[in-house]
């Protein structure tokens, strides 16, 4: 969808086109969406979280420098510090409820349904499920995904490689 | 994003990868209204960003060429001020109580006695009348003067002692004390105390500058008037008290014991005269005789200064360079002050680091 004021405007002194946050926002949110979804594995959770992140970018906008990186590992940035956040806040929590009860009342919503993959996916570690987002559905390249996470090219590598292999092996399990 | 890479996973796990981009995972349409809500932030003044490199590339130079431009202004003002007080005349202000005169930098040359000229003295040249504090004339003044001069040799230290005495006699006054050493392999020394009529003690002095190069000079000059006056007041009127007294005891009538207590009276105030005008004429003589301490001296100055430029560009340069490394040594004394908060500042950003990404990974390892 064209959103009538996404007005590109341009950098100061380098001529540099500079997208309006809207329709960055447009364009990207399903990629951040998608990133959130494999990063909590919660479906109303990445939501929210959805939502919080370009809350946040909006406020932040004017530090965006389309020379320093793509729009899409800006937010994702944004998405990944916003859902550290989150769990930092619930670890707390967990800490301060009562541990049976907070078993209770949690119901995590299934976040890609039924079937074999969708439960290989339920059992990877949600850093594997994040390189696998990056790499994978977003398409950021190794660098670009090894900057945002804060390790090295070969840590990416080798975390999205083993991640791919055990989501291979848990599938080939479940059908066997 | 390099081909390669994506080509290695894609075709390793071509399947699932393929599995992966069809799962479901649309944005509903709640979150896209809640993020179309949002609308467009305000444009704002977009200032340029300071990274590390423009800081270096502009603000070093800027600050260099600041440092620079801030040390050539102050080369020229500080030269331009001390050509001012070169120029200057040490002339005390005469008749206004105790006045002191400012030593005369190392190494001023003399001129030669017949030489003195009444131009405007600089620290290049001779004593002249008009850079010796002078007497007021008509005033009673304590003027006494040290005057150091350096010589050549101890051959010339005798000719020109001799001179000093010389000219001492000339101008009507006397060597009070006079000591002289030439030790072999000791720099020669005479210092004579000289008293000269206070009326000839500018030309004294310009005579005896002459004798080599001044190495230094100070004078002090009180003013005595003041002293000399109650002393002439309390002369006139002991006086009257000893006329007074004598007219008393002319009187006839006078008991024996008046006449006595009178008498001791009388002699006690003639004493008290002969002392007061005793001191009046003391002093009357410490004003009419200036005292000159002179010395001579064989010894070779220890350091001449060097950054002592004749030119004004000469001193503008000196002074500027002087100024440069001024701002160096603060500018090193700053950073060997800062530099362990820099230090300890960067240590503290990456233990901070380096703890959220280990607390990262465990979240997301265990979440």
């Amino acid at each position: 969808m064209k959103d009538v004021n996404a007005v590109p405007t341009t950098l100061p002194r380098l001529g540099l086109a500079r997208p309006s946050f809207a329709a960055v926002a447009e364009s990207e949110l399903d990629a951040v969406h998608r990133y959130l979804l494999f990063l909590t594995g919660n479906r109303s959770l990445a939501e929210d979280l959805t939502g919080d992140t370009f809350e946040k970018a909006f406020r932040a906008w004017r530090r965006f420098d389309p020379r320093r990186g793509t729009a899409r590992a800006w937010l994702c940035g944004i998405a990944r510090r916003v859902a550290l956040d989150h769990f930092r806040a619930e670890e707390r929590r967990a800490r301060r409820e009562d541990r049976y009860a907070r078993e209770l009342d949690r119901v995590v919503e299934p976040a890609w349904g039924e079937g074999s993959l969708a439960s290989a996916l339920q059992q990877l570690a949600p850093a594997e499920r994040e390189v696998v987002a990056l790499r994978v559905l977003l398409e950021l390249d190794g660098p670009t995904a090894a900057r945002l996470l804060g390790i090295s090219r070969t840590a990416c590598s080798t975390r999205l490689s083993r991640a791919l292999k055990r989501l291979e092996e848990m599938m080939s399990d479940a059908r066997v | 994003m390099p081909a390669s890479e994506t080509v290695d996973f894609e075709r390793e796990f071509e399947e699932l990868v393929r599995e992966l981009r069809a799962l479901p995972s649309d944005t509903p349409a709640s979150v896209r209204e809640r993020v179309r809500e949002l609308g467009e932030p305000q444009a704002r003044r977009v200032f340029p960003r300071l990274t590390w490199r423009r800081a270096v590339l502009v603000l070093v130079p800027a600050c260099l060429i600041a440092v620079v431009a801030a040390a050539a202004v102050h080369g020229l003002l500080s030269s331009s001020a001390s050509k001012q007080t070169a120029t200057s005349t040490n002339q005390a202000e005469s008749g206004a109580g105790a006045v002191k005169s400012q030593p005369n930098p190392p190494a001023t040359r003399a001129t030669p006695l017949q030489g003195v000229t009444r131009k405007t003295p600089t620290f290049d040249q001779a004593l002249t009348p008009s850079a010796i504090p002078s007497p007021s004339p008509g005033r009673y003044q304590n003027y006494q003067a040290d005057l150091r001069v350096r010589v050549k040799d101890l051959d010339t230290l005798g000719d020109k002692t001799a001179q000093a005495m010389q000219i001492t006699q000339q101008l009507g006054g006397f060597v009070a004390s006079l000591s002289q050493s030439s030790t072999a392999g000791q720099p020669g020394e005479a210092d004579l105390v000289l008293r000269i009529p206070v009326a000839r003690v500018t030309d004294a002095m310009v005579q005896l500058s002459g004798l080599g190069t001044v190495l230094s000079q100070n004078v002090s000059i009180v003013d005595l008037q003041r002293v000399v006056q109650q002393q002439r007041q309390q002369i006139r009127a002991l006086q009257l008290q000893i006329a007074r007294i004598t007219a008393a005891l002319q009187q006839p009538g006078l008991s024996a014991d008046e006449r006595l207590r009178l008498q001791f009276l009388l002699d006690d105030t003639r004493r008290n005269l002969a002392n007061a005008t005793g001191r009046n004429k003391a002093t009357l003589r410490e004003a009419a005789l200036s005292r000159i301490a002179f010395s001579l001296t064989t010894q070779k100055p220890i350091a001449p200064a060097k950054k002592h430029h004749s030119s004004f560009f000469g001193r503008a340069v000196s002074s500027a360079l002087h100024f440069l490394g001024g701002a160096g040594a603060v500018a090193v004394a700053a950073l060997i002050i800062v530099s362990p908060l820099l230090v300890l500042a960067v240590l503290i950003w990456l233990g901070v680091r380096a703890f959220r990404r280990r607390e990262a990974q465990r979240l997301l390892g265990t979440t």
